[in-house]
């Protein structure tokens, strides 16, 4: 090679390095690489109790590290002989949305973008076609005349569509009928929403936001933990208050008492003499064969 | 041989070219940037709370509020029967001195009595029509007697709110990690017993769709 021939090589060699470089520049904007430890966790129904007493603590740091704020988190495990039934009354109802945003506080959901786990769907009298509904209503006063109220939120069908789909089995039903989600096991396929009848999966397309002083301190592993960009979430019947015996917390806000929550196992629980007792009940798009945990119900 | 050579400055060249041309579009940003996520207005803190919208006498005894405005024999006379005043449409004309109470319990004006539920010769005390006399604070049962399947469900905790939690104790047994009491709610505290049916209420805002509608467009849309 002669002097020429290696100026000539180098000037290419290094405007092609350069250039390469620069063409990667958009990964500089990856935030967050999640740490070996996240990288290596295992899966969720693999875990011992001595790799989830890690793992929360991982998280807890994580979460203080990010919010100036030591959180509780637990890892709740279902209650034995309990499964959970939701009943929501539609003759009390009155559509006012307190359910939305009380749960958008008690779970951690990301205001901006907005993800909310509950849609309130506004429905002409008499019909139960969701095509004529109305969610983005917004009327000096609620109830309007001529109209009920219907509150969508996921419904824990017996036989989840989204699980079925799921590639890497980061969604299941646990024993007391939530369907849970690891979000450190999903990989964002969505493949999930798309097979939910009822919206009820929402995605993380950016890194969620919670303002620090809007940040529930109380959380579970399965359940309201912060996530982060690129997972799945919905909603999973409080767990982290359910099972540790509470309500949830769109059920405590409901002005109107038209929420109920329990244990169908229970036969003097508010949901077994509800479902015993109540003449009309229906489960949303029961045509479907998803088996809803969730029902709908009128006073008769 | 002199062929492949070609081949591969060619491909070489072609490579550099295109890094290049890469890498000058990546540094003007000619692909666009990504929206900046708009920042979404929060949701007032009044709205996330649990209490009831009213409260009721009984929970004014309970919290030993201050009750001088409830002594009916400030003004009233004891063994005095307050007589009621009827217009020419046969309805009650509520007197200056009761002009909060909003009479629209039953329909068609039909129920414009006081003392179909407050018992005129003791005006502290409720009168269910089975001839109880009831204390304020019992109203619950004063609602029940004519309200029964009503009475039934809140009984069960099939009407009315609830709080706390839906692992009950049960009578006698000791409170566990996961369960303890539960709170339901007196009829008043969320019906006005003078006007049961609820009052309508300003909507919490609604959804704001990703990228599709600023908050401001929101507004309220008539149907």
């Amino acid at each position: 090679m002669n002097r020429r021939g290696f100026l000539r090589s180098s000037a290419v060699f290094g405007v092609g390095a350069a250039a390469l470089a620069a063409s990667l520049k958009p990964l500089l904007e990856l935030k967050d690489f999640s740490s070996m430890e996240k990288f290596l966790q295992k899966y969720y129904r693999e875990m011992t109790p001595e790799d989830m007493e890690k793992v929360l603590t991982r998280i807890t740091h994580e979460v203080e590290r990010q919010y100036g704020l030591r959180p509780h988190v637990q890892d709740l495990k279902p209650m034995d002989g309990v499964s959970f039934v939701y009943a929501l009354n539609l003759t009390r109802c009155i559509g006012c949305r307190k359910c939305v945003h009380a749960c958008v506080a008690e779970n951690n959901q990301s205001r901006s973008p907005e993800i909310q786990y509950i849609r309130v769907l506004k429905m002409p009298h008499g019909s139960l076609d969701i095509e004529k509904s109305e969610h983005d209503y917004n009327p000096e006063k609620v109830p309007e005349k001529g109209f009920f109220y219907m509150p969508v939120q996921c419904q824990q069908c017996k036989k989840p569509p989204c699980v079925k789909v799921c590639p890497v089995h980061a969604t299941w039903q646990e024993d007391d009928g939530i369907v849970a989600i690891d979000y450190d096991w999903c990989i964002g396929c969505r493949y999930c929403m798309a097979a939910c009848p009822y919206g009820a999966r929402h995605f993380n397309f950016t890194k969620p936001l919670i303002p620090k002083d809007r940040l529930n301190p109380e959380m579970a592993y399965l359940g309201n933990r912060p996530r982060t960009q690129g997972v799945t979430e919905k909603c999973h019947f409080c767990i982290q208050r359910t099972r540790a015996g509470r309500y949830p917390a769109c059920l405590e806000v409901c002005p109107a008492g038209a929420r109920k929550f329990g244990n169908i196992l229970d036969p003097e629980s508010e949901v077994s003499k509800i479902l015993a007792t109540k003449r009309v009940f229906i489960q949303l798009k029961e045509d479907l064969g998803t088996s809803p945990r969730f029902f709908y119900y009128f006073d008769v | 041989m002199m062929n492949d050579n070609k081949q591969t400055r060619l491909a070489l060249v072609v490579l550099t070219a295109t890094f290049a041309l890469l890498a000058v579009a990546f540094s003007l940003d000619l692909f666009g940037k990504i929206a900046p996520v708009q920042e979404l207005p929060l949701v007032d803190r009044e709205l996330l709370k649990t209490e009831t919208w009213r409260r009721s006498y009984a929970d004014l005894v309970r919290s030993k509020a201050e009750l001088d405005d409830f002594d009916c024999y400030t003004c009233h006379e004891k063994g005095k029967k307050p007589v009621l005043k009827y217009d020419d449409k046969q309805q009650l004309i509520i007197p200056d001195e009761h002009s909060d109470v909003v009479m629209g319990h039953g329909t068609h004006g039909r129920n414009n009595n006081c003392f179909n539920c407050h018992d005129d010769e003791n005006l502290e005390q409720l009168q269910p029509r089975d001839g109880r006399a009831l204390k304020f604070e019992q109203s619950t049962m004063l609602c029940g007697s004519c309200h029964g399947p009503t009475y039934r469900d809140w009984e069960a905790g099939m009407h009315g709110r609830t709080s706390g939690y839906w692992n009950r104790t049960k009578e006698g047994t000791e409170q566990g990690k996961f369960d303890g009491p539960f709170k339901k709610q007196d009829c008043v505290n969320c019906h006005n017993p003078h006007s049961p049916k609820f009052p309508g209420r300003q909507p919490a805002p609604p959804p704001n769709y990703l990228r599709e509608k600023t908050p401001s467009d929101s507004s309220h849309t008539s149907h």
